[in-house]
């Protein structure tokens, strides 16, 4: 009886936690209406976009860190996060906050499609006053160097509607090569030391690699390359042909305009085709890797780094985040930065387009004018501060941590078009003991040159870090000053960059299309003028509609 | 049966073993490939080199994850809701199952609410309309609404009421004759005879509710209450989406460092060690039987 009753009390004992658990766990919620708090700050709810690996230090979170506490301070302004995600997660959040008819006062949207939608809906607030009063001369000499194009792209019926970032990544896909091995097999690549390399030079190299394995790994394979062939912007070009068919003028998979002043899309022009002939002749001799289109990034990735493949292509960065474990694994391996040149030495780059996302404020939040405030804090007057560590002691250790831009209650991008080639140019300076590092003013840049400095003084001891940025910025940036100052690019403007309405119902399927076609002609299951009957294809089922909408957006513009 | 000592009967022994244990190998095989990798050094993975046996043994990856506080606060939430999920759980499914497992007679509008539940469990108010139900009723971001959505599950309901169904009503007259009531004869009958079936349940429960990283997603806005699955999830990225979508360097390489094959591997193992804990702890109400000789007929 007394084991019964005892389970009786038992039960009624966690029923009562329970309901205690219950009672103590219901918070309010942090977006109670409330526009300032007690102590009269303006309070403004940002829809936050975050990390995986913020790296923030000891305590510090996404609604209370460096940044957030300097905005409190310099703006008199509590931000509390309306909620925060990260990638597509963020984006769900976005649609669940619309759908919801709850915006936060202000946040992030990806794309011009969206903040079309928020404009039509009459969902943001009207930035063009604000902006007028408030944005600091830096801020509009940045926008300048990219002729204003962004913040056109921002405004609908001339009225300001979001704060547009800017994308000033307009550099050559590089071809890495293992400058370790070119030494190994001595074989003297770019010998006028002009970075331009041609085609048949890259083929060579590539067999060399292929005939003798330098890097002893039994199963040489060439140059590796992703089964989707071609990215659609810059950041997305490692392992693709985007460089081999810019070569023949080809552009895949953006929009150019003719000078007849019609509208072609990139990948079923001529010189794609001929980009393709190209891989499909390398896939033959067997350097081109004899199971392309079966592998993935990661298999990529794999294979340079088990000493399999010493050529990749990609963006200048490549060296940071992919190639970094090739040097983990074995501490002699270097690359050198080329850029693939036509048959006059000229390399053909696709100009991207300056405008990468938007910040918008809620329609009807009072305070539109903290966005423009934010700005100029965080990239007029944080990007210029010579002096970061008696200023801003917080911030200069949050760069010396590396900790990541989402930590900004505003994180977008805004710099200067010429950024890569002028930041080149103070490290380059800083090196030839020309000018100290404390005369870098950004201080991104700065540490950038102190991993770059201690790379020099040991490269090999030097830790994978520091490699990685000697790569990226003096060999990557080093190509671009290079070619820039020899007037070897010749740039190619886009003719439209956003989405049509067929592009968003026959997009995808066009683009598998397009990729699988193109596996089958490099590696010959389809001859190389199957090409022509993928453009009739391409053409005939909605390439015509896309090119159509195009053409009358551009009307509409102009 | 096979028998044991002719030579067919040993063939067939050693075929049944051969199935028996090459499909155990299938199933135990990857699990430890993944043990492997994340005891390898981060570019012994990334060079693919490891197979059964990790190559430079190093505790890195685990390393990491213990100094990664948001990864144990994220454990903590994922445990406490387990816990309130299965508590709440089991009292409900057995109390909604009892009176459902009844004949019509004895309680009239059963098939009534028997339509409901099985008209809940077929069609729900979709995403759009239940995010906007829990935000008003302001559970967002509460350990609650990890728990409360789900505290009546439909189909443990379901199971229980059928096992419910199965008892021996002798038992319940037995029980009445004694002078027991409804809800005596449920804790005091009902609930001990139905131990493997609500082992199973309770099973079902600390299982879903460990591995959904769904709701974790949509109702919590914030990382720091993210339940384990959700946060393990939202570190997992694959890199190479990332790059096609067009990231930053900066982006890219602090992404780089916590989304490899190796630390993946480590929280995969780390987040599975409870319910490898919790199992052996619930096979002991897998009897079945538990009814038979209860009653003589």
């Amino acid at each position: 009886m007394i084991a019964n009753s005892f389970k009786k009390y038992s039960l009624l004992f966690l029923l009562f936690i329970l309901f205690g658990l219950l009672a103590g766990c219901v918070q309010s919620s942090s977006d109670d209406g409330e526009t300032t708090t007690e102590d009269g700050k303006t309070i403004i709810n940002i829809g936050r976009m975050t990390s995986a690996n913020p790296k923030f230090p000891e305590g510090d979170t996404y609604e209370d860190n460096a940044y957030t506490r300097l905005v409190e301070e310099k703006l008199d302004v509590e931000i509390r996060n309306a909620f925060e995600a990260e990638g597509e997660d963020y984006e769900r959040q976005v649609a669940l906050a619309i759908s919801a008819g709850d915006l936060p006062d202000m946040m992030v949207v990806g794309s011009r499609d969206e903040l079309q939608d928020l404009v039509d809906n009459d969902l943001v607030e009207d930035l063009t006053d604000v902006y007028e009063e408030n944005a600091s001369d830096h801020i509009r000499e940045i926008y300048n160097t990219y002729d204003n194009k962004p913040l056109t792209d921002a405004t609908f019926d001339d009225r300001l509607m979001a704060i547009p970032s800017t994308n000033g990544a307009n550099a050559p896909q590089i071809v890495w090569v293992r400058s370790d091995w070119l030494k190994e097999l001595n074989i003297e690549l770019d010998a006028d030391e002009d970075g331009v390399i041609t085609l048949d030079e890259l083929a060579e190299v590539a067999s060399a690699f292929v005939e003798n394995d330098p890097g002893d790994s039994g199963n040489p394979v060439g140059i590796p390359m992703a089964p989707y062939l071609n990215a659609g912007d810059y950041g997305g070009s490692a392992f693709t042909m985007n460089s081999i068919a810019a070569v023949f003028d080809g552009h895949p998979r953006k929009h150019l305009v003719e000078e007849d002043g019609s509208v072609t899309y990139g990948s079923t022009s001529e010189g794609t085709k001929e980009g393709l002939a190209v891989l499909h002749d390398w896939f033959e001799q067997g350097i081109l890797d004899p199971q392309f289109g079966t592998r993935s990034f990661d298999d990529i990735l794999t294979l340079l780094t088990n000493g399999q493949a010493g050529i990749t292509t990609g963006p200048w960065h490549l060296p940071d985040w992919g190639l970094s474990t090739v040097r983990e694994m074995d501490g002699e391996a270097e690359f050198a930065a080329y850029a693939l040149g036509d048959e006059n030495g000229m390399v053909n780059v696709f100009r991207e387009d300056p405008t990468g996302s938007f910040v918008v404020i809620r329609k009807g939040y009072e305070h539109p004018e903290l966005a423009i405030q934010m700005l100029n804090l965080f990239y007029g007057e944080l990007g210029n501060e010579p002096d970061m560590e008696t200023k801003y002691p917080e911030i200069a250790e949050y760069n010396q941590l590396g900790v990541d831009g989402t930590a900004r209650p505003m994180n977008i991008e805004v710099y200067r078009s010429d950024s890569s080639i002028v930041n080149y140019q103070d490290v380059k300076s800083v090196i030839d003991g020309e000018m100290s590092v404390d005369d870098i003013i950004s201080a991104g840049l700065r540490s950038n040159t102190t991993s770059v400095l201690e790379y020099l003084e040991d490269p090999e001891n030097a830790t994978t870090a520091n490699w990685s940025t000697y790569h990226s910025r003096m060999l990557g940036w080093g190509l671009m000053n290079k070619l820039a100052e020899e007037d070897r690019f010749n740039w190619i403007e886009p003719a439209y960059v956003g989405t049509t309405p067929t592009m968003e119902q026959k997009g995808a399927n066009l683009l598998k299309m397009e990729e699988e076609d193109f596996i089958k002609i490099i590696t010959g299951a389809e001859p190389v003028d199957y090409f022509d009957t993928f453009v009739e294809k391409w053409h005939s089922q909605g390439g015509d509609d896309e090119v159509a909408e195009v053409e009358e957006e551009l009307a509409k513009q102009e | 049966m096979v028998e044991g000592n002719t030579l067919s009967g040993k063939l067939g022994k050693f075929i049944i073993y051969f199935i028996v244990i090459s499909l155990g190998l299938v199933c135990l095989l990857p699990l430890w490939n993944i043990v492997a990798i994340s005891f390898s050094s981060g570019e012994a993975v990334a060079a693919n080199l490891v197979g059964l046996k990790p190559i430079n043994f190093s505790t890195r990856a685990y390393e990491m994850i213990m100094e990664d506080a948001q990864f144990w606060r994220s454990f903590a939430i994922s445990v406490q809701r387990v816990v309130l999920a299965l508590a709440l759980n089991l009292i409900l499914i057995v109390l909604m199952a009892y009176p459902l497992s009844k004949t019509k007679q004895k309680f009239k509008s059963r098939n009534v609410y028997m339509n409901i539940i099985i008209f809940a469990m077929l069609f729900n108010g979709g995403l759009i309309p239940t995010f906007i139900v829990i935000r008003s009723l302001n559970l967002l971001d509460t350990i609650w609404v990890l728990v409360l959505p789900g505290a009546v599950p439909i189909f443990s309901v379901i199971l229980i009421m059928n096992f419910f169904v199965g008892v021996p009503k002798s038992l319940e007259e037995a029980a009445i004759i004694d002078g027991a009531s409804p809800l005596q004869i449920l804790i005091r009958v009902y609930i001990p005879v139905s131990l493997p079936a609500l082992a199973t349940v309770a099973l079902f429960s600390i299982v879903g509710g460990w591995n959904d990283f769904m709701t974790g997603l949509i109702y919590m806005t914030q990382v720091s209450n993210y339940p384990i699955m959700t946060y393990i999830q939202s570190l997992t990225i694959d890199i190479a989406e990332l790059v096609r979508s067009g990231a930053n360097s900066d982006a890219l390489q602090n992404i780089a460092e916590v989304s490899n094959r190796n630390l993946n591997a480590a929280k995969i193992v780390v987040s599975t060690i409870p319910l490898l804990v919790i199992y052996p702890f619930l096979q002991k109400y897998f009897v079945t039987g538990i009814v038979v000789g209860s009653v003589k007929e």
